[in-house]
């Protein structure tokens, strides 16, 4: 077991890569009475196109097929998961993104046991064709809550608009027609090639001794057989640098107009340090720009361009990403044409230093320490991070070496016009209704 | 867990000691009576503090300094309680002993005494462009519940269930009541508030009680101040209407129904209702989401929830709109259920487990002490968990049976999609 110290952070993180390749990770911590535990593959939205394991040629899956496993395997012979963890006191969820599938729980007494249980259901699947049917009928009402969300649809509507082929333009659960499509055998066939330990991260945080934990989750996987681990062959198609659509309008039953101005980053196959770099040089250049210390911020709320919905973000990962820049508004031409002059003036003549650069740095170190507190945090992004090759922990020494100079260059990537894209929601018109 | 000192009459400084985090936290909470043009004035006021200062004139300024001060996060906001209304300025700050830099918590206090005690004056009132700018933040929130159409079927249910009621007037009053304050209206209502309010303090991370408390005493000067709200007797009305149908252009159609029991916080049985609560619609593991979610497959989601400061209880499903019936029909019966004390030893056990596993959880984070605390003031001096732990692991299906059996529906509403797609 490995075991590294931050120590300026006063954390000590213990890391094991067991046989089977899954990697185990265990952060104790102290005071606290929680645990929360992860158990995350590698596997999103996005890997909708690849060679099944154990076989030779590609194949396409149904879009939401991912999250429809997710739903699934809670579901067992003998019942329902919710059931166990509830019985000893656990609070378990998941969730499905475009890039991974995270199961977890956390609670504050028996951890063993949860802890078992956790491995155990997100390692013995159980898929029929009879509760395949049955949960179609959940996962319509969900994408249909969802479709009623306005700031949901505006989100993947931007989406939509950056990438012209990428997979992360579907929405993440499908749409009622695609899961009709799902059958017990393409969940098996997701399952097979995406749920081998050697593509999985546990993640355990909180009030847990290391050298025990570590030595449950060994012993447990020792008990059970995998398959050889073999390299995944995802396949995504080609992505164009320009943007898929310039610009588009939905109607929703909204009381006033809500946009989001995208832009589609140049460089998007990054990894490891080079993607933690870009990634935090990009975002305080966005803070820079666009956050609440700005003159773009202080003249649009001020003018009434922007209200307290305003919202920016720079997000990346291997294969596409996005800035987005929106809020609801009563003026959404002039609130596009000050983001788009925002960023020319940008391009034309960078107007940051040094003093700059110190201030928005020692706000995001501040808010990475606040996240600290919270075990949450910690798990999903340490395995987001791990993901992508990265670090977690590395995030306060990589922003502490960044010059005003990365920030430009970070900037550069994400400032050609042919790369930005405007989503808008207007009001239902009454008259049409 | 939180050592009080007493610093001025009605003003109190509640400070827990601990190397749990890595951030100090402080609230500072503003106590007065709840109605729609308190709520209304309040939550402008919150706004246009949090905005600018004397000593920080702008928006921009403020923030840099927060910025500076390695992004402490401070903000003010409106909420309620039963019949309180509650503006609380909440600031985190990273304790400096993981930073190389020191000096941080003295310059957070500080700035907290000029947000709270400098405010942006001009001719003795408020800087009027501020003053207009976050009226109109206030009208935009306001509105903007409209959007969120699981808050918005919530709302127009408790308007139309108890109108003029605590339990249905929002943290943020109306947008009528907002457009009506006047600047020299929110200048009384802020002295008011910083002379007359009762307040609590709350400092939470690794910091001396006294330090914290002198410091306040020292700088704040809070003086006495008398005790203004009294304990609420909140009468629920019956609601004119049982049943109401609206719609909007939605896809999901959203039920909510509101019932009334007469056990509230204040009761004894209040662990009892907490516990029916849980076993009828709190949990994955509870009547309500596996019978209509997980056997008929109608919903994603469906729960019921507790409203103690008021004795309501409310269930909410998204489900397709031409199912209400269905779905009104499923929920009444599983409540039967629990009426008749049907509730097997596993699902009491179950939900006993996951009460205490929350608890023990709210407790692992600053903002869940100090609200937990905040909360069980009213019922104790000092809270423990073991206090409810001890009733909710006494709790029998019996006990559980009698109180869902004083729960009375009294409307049910419906958010429906557009009228020629109910039967669509």
């Amino acid at each position: 077991m490995h075991k590294v110290e931050f120590e300026q952070l006063e954390e000590t993180l213990f890391h094991e890569k067991l046989d089977n390749g899954l990697n185990v990770y265990i952060l104790p911590k102290k005071g606290f009475s929680k645990t929360f535990a992860t158990f995350t593959t590698k596997y999103g939205s996005i890997d909708n196109h690849f060679v099944p394991q154990g076989g030779t040629e590609p194949i396409k899956v149904p879009d939401g097929i991912a999250h429809f496993l997710e739903h699934k395997m809670f579901e067992k012979e003998e019942g329902d998961v919710f059931q166990e963890f509830s019985k000893q006191g656990a609070s378990a969820n998941a969730f499905t993104s475009f890039t991974r599938t995270a199961y977890l729980f956390s609670a504050t007494g028996e951890i063993d046991k949860n802890v078992k249980t956790l491995l155990n259901f997100v390692q013995t699947p159980y898929f029929t064709e009879k509760t395949v049917e049955k949960e179609k009928g959940i996962i319509a009402q969900e994408i249909t809550m969802y479709d009623d969300q306005p700031d949901w649809r505006l989100y993947f509507g931007i989406i939509e608009n950056l990438y012209k082929n990428h997979p992360v333009k579907i929405d993440i659960a499908g749409t009622v027609e695609s899961i009709q499509d799902i059958t017990a055998e393409h969940l098996y066939t997701c399952y097979n090639t995406f749920y081998h330990p050697s593509n999985m991260v546990l993640f355990v945080v909180g009030n847990v001794d290391p050298e025990q934990m570590m030595k449950l989750v060994k012993e447990d996987q020792a008990q059970r057989t995998f398959v050889e681990p073999t390299e995944i062959k995802r396949i995504y198609p080609d992505e164009p640098k320009e943007v898929a659509i310039k610009e588009r309008v939905l109607e929703m039953s909204v009381q006033k107009p809500k946009v989001f101005y995208g832009i589609k980053p140049e460089k998007l196959d990054l990894i490891g340090p080079d993607m933690l770099k870009h990634e935090l040089a990009a975002q305080l250049a966005y803070e820079l720009l666009f956050g609440r210390t700005s003159d773009f911020y202080h003249h649009a709320y001020e003018n009434d361009w922007i209200d307290e919905s305003y919202s920016f973000d720079y997000s990346l990962e291997n294969g596409f990403g996005y800035a987005l820049i929106g809020s609801d508004t009563h003026k959404p031409e002039i609130l596009i044409k000050e983001i788009k002059h925002t960023l020319q003036n940008a391009v034309e003549k960078w107007p940051f230093g040094q003093e700059d650069l110190d201030r928005v740095r020692r706000k995001k170190i501040g808010f990475f320490m606040r996240a600290l507190n919270s075990p949450e945090y910690i798990a999903n992004q340490f395995t987001h991070y791990a993901f992508n090759e990265m670090n977690l922990f590395d995030v306060v020494p990589v922003l502490e070496g960044l010059e005003v100079s990365d920030l430009q260059n970070a900037f550069a990537l994400v400032s050609h016009e042919p790369q930005h894209s405007v989503f808008t929601i207007m009001p239902t018109k009454k008259d049409e209704q | 867990m939180f050592e009080t000192i007493n610093i001025a009459k009605g003003v109190n400084v509640h400070v827990n000691e601990t190397t749990q985090f890595k951030t100090i936290n402080f609230s500072i909470k503003f106590k007065d009576k709840l109605t729609k043009e308190k709520a209304s004035a309040r939550s402008i006021l919150a706004n246009v503090l949090q905005h600018s200062n004397e000593v920080y004139p702008s928006h921009t300024a403020l923030r840099m300094v927060l910025d500076d001060l390695y992004g402490t996060s401070l903000y003010i906001d409106s909420s309620k309680r039963g019949n309180e209304h509650v503006v609380t300025l909440n600031v985190e700050t990273v304790n400096d002993q993981y930073l190389s830099e020191k000096g941080v918590l003295e310059k957070v206090l500080n700035l907290m005494y000029i947000v709270l005690f400098k405010p942006n004056f001009e001719h003795g009132q408020f800087k009027e462009s501020i003053f207009l700018r976050e009226k109109n933040a206030i009208v935009q929130r306001i509105e903007s519940v409209f959007d969120e159409k699981t808050r918005y079927a919530q709302q127009r249910m408790m308007e139309l269930a108890l109108p003029n009621h605590p339990a249905s007037i929002t943290s943020n009053g109306t947008i009528e009541d907002v457009e009506n304050v006047t600047n020299e209206q929110l200048v009384a209502e802020y002295n008011e508030m910083v002379a007359e309010n009762e307040i609590e303090i709350y400092a939470v991370g690794d910091v001396k009680p006294e330090m914290i408390a002198s410091h306040i005493r020292e700088f704040f000067h809070f003086k006495d101040r008398e005790k203004t709200i009294a304990v609420p007797p909140l009468e629920l009305v019956k609601p004119e209407q049982s049943h109401v149908l609206e719609y909007e252009d939605m896809k999901q159609g959203k039920l909510h129904m509101a019932f009334f029991t007469p056990i509230t916080f204040r009761d004894e049985k209040f662990p009892v209702m907490q516990l029916m609560n849980g076993v009828f619609g709190g949990y994955a593991h509870s009547k309500l989401f596996v019978n209509i979610r997980e056997k008929e497959s109608m919903a994603y989601y469906v729960s019921s929830s507790f409203a103690s400061q008021f004795g309501l209880m409310f269930v909410l499903a998204g489900i397709d709109s031409k199912l209400e019936e269905k779905a009104v029909k499923l929920v009444l019966e599983q409540l039967e259920e629990v009426k008749k004390g049907n509730i097997s030893d596993m699902e009491l056990d179950q939900t006993k487990a996951l009460l205490i596993n929350q608890l023990k959880e709210a407790l692992d984070s600053a903002r869940g002490q100090i609200d937990i605390y905040d909360q069980y003031m009213e019922l104790m001096d000092k809270f423990e968990p073991e206090f409810m732990i001890n009733r909710w692991k006494n709790v029998t299906k019996e006990d559980i049976a009698d109180v869902a059996q004083q729960l009375s529906l009294e409307m049910t509403y419906f958010l429906s999609g557009k009228e020629d797609e109910r039967d669509a």
